[in-house]
């Protein structure tokens, strides 16, 4: 999977960590962190990624605002974002894909469901 | 005449219970004093404990995934040292590469336990989410401590702008963070999703 470059976001070390490994694990080993939503935004104008896994609630910026930021600006309007958030309230999972997240993930999650859905996302 | 003093005597007698009702009730109040700044007092003590916790399972987590990963970096070596091994003996020593075999298995094992392991600690992530929660409401508590201590003159608008600057910035959580109670589990989501899709 050379090539492939994913932007891992999330306020939590831990978490970012534990994507980070299960990424690694399932064969994409280039991914770089980012701890909110604005720091995310700083490293999507510099560098090139293909594909977004963020977070929901983060200080600065959080996932949906990030989102839907990403979703306004032509260059990241097709970008593929899952979101992976704690927030499993149906009305919370409606606004996510209203915002434009091309999947969703409740945590805690296993790495399956992590590698599926990039790969889900992927192919459609 | 003897009507009207009746009724005096009747609302006299009324208005000295009416005194005596709130001369009680001020001695209730009063008493309240004490146990209202008691109280107020211990809110951001709680507060910042459950911080503490916070910071130290964090910390704790991290020395965990430290480890995990050298665990596993250590396994991956092991592994290849092991095929590198079997390969040195020739495909009719049977005891030897089944031996060899076994042991890359069990190490493989150890592994995929080691990963198990890591994923386990999202907890981490979960249960600050639920005691951010948890400490956003105590100092919701000490706001509202301080305002009834307004009413009884106990307290200023200094204090509660005091109580305010103390509160930690940047609280951020989901009200309904559960490691175990999703409100809709993974499965509902991707129906979710799929409906979607299929409608549009």
């Amino acid at each position: 999977m050379g090539d492939f470059k994913i932007l891992a976001v999330d306020d939590s070390p831990t978490m970012r960590r534990i994507i980070i490994n299960t990424l690694k694990r399932a064969g994409y080993q280039d991914v770089v962190e980012a701890q909110d939503g604005k720091d995310a935004l700083a490293k999507l104008k510099v560098d090139k990624f293909n594909f977004v896994i963020t977070d929901w609630n983060m200080p600065e910026m959080d996932g949906l605002t990030f989102v839907t930021t990403l979703r306004s600006m032509d260059e990241f309007k097709n970008l593929p974002v899952l979101m992976v958030t704690t927030r499993s309230v149906k009305e919370d999972i409606m606004e996510a894909m209203k915002a434009g997240v091309n999947n969703y993930i409740v945590k805690p999650f296993t790495p399956e469901t992590l590698k599926a859905k990039i790969e889900q996302i992927m192919a459609s | 005449m003897s009507n009207t003093n009746t009724l005096q005597n009747k609302i006299q007698k009324e208005i000295t219970e009416l005194t005596r009702s709130i001369n009680t009730i001020i001695d209730n109040f009063k008493q309240l004093k004490n146990p209202l700044q008691e109280s107020k007092e211990k809110v951001p003590v709680a507060t910042n404990q459950l911080d503490k916790i916070s910071e130290q399972t964090e910390a704790a987590t991290n020395h965990m995934l430290d480890l995990i990963e050298k665990m596993s970096i250590r396994e991956d070596e092991v592994i290849s040292g092991l095929r590198e091994l079997r390969k040195l003996f020739p495909e009719n020593n049977e005891k030897m590469t089944r031996l060899l075999d076994i042991i890359i298995d069990k190490v493989n094992l150890n592994a995929n336990d080691a990963f198990t392991l890591m994923n386990a600690l999202q907890f981490q992530d979960i249960t600050s989410q639920q005691m951010n929660h948890a400490a956003a409401l105590l100092e919701e508590i000490e706001v509202k401590l301080i305002k009834i201590q307004e009413v009884f003159g106990t307290a200023t608008e200094s204090d509660l702008a005091g109580a305010v600057s103390h509160q930690k910035k940047g609280r951020v959580y989901d009200p309904h963070a559960d490691l175990y109670e999703k409100k809709t589990e993974q499965k509902d989501v991707d129906s979710l999703f799929n409906k979607v899709k299929t409608d549009s």
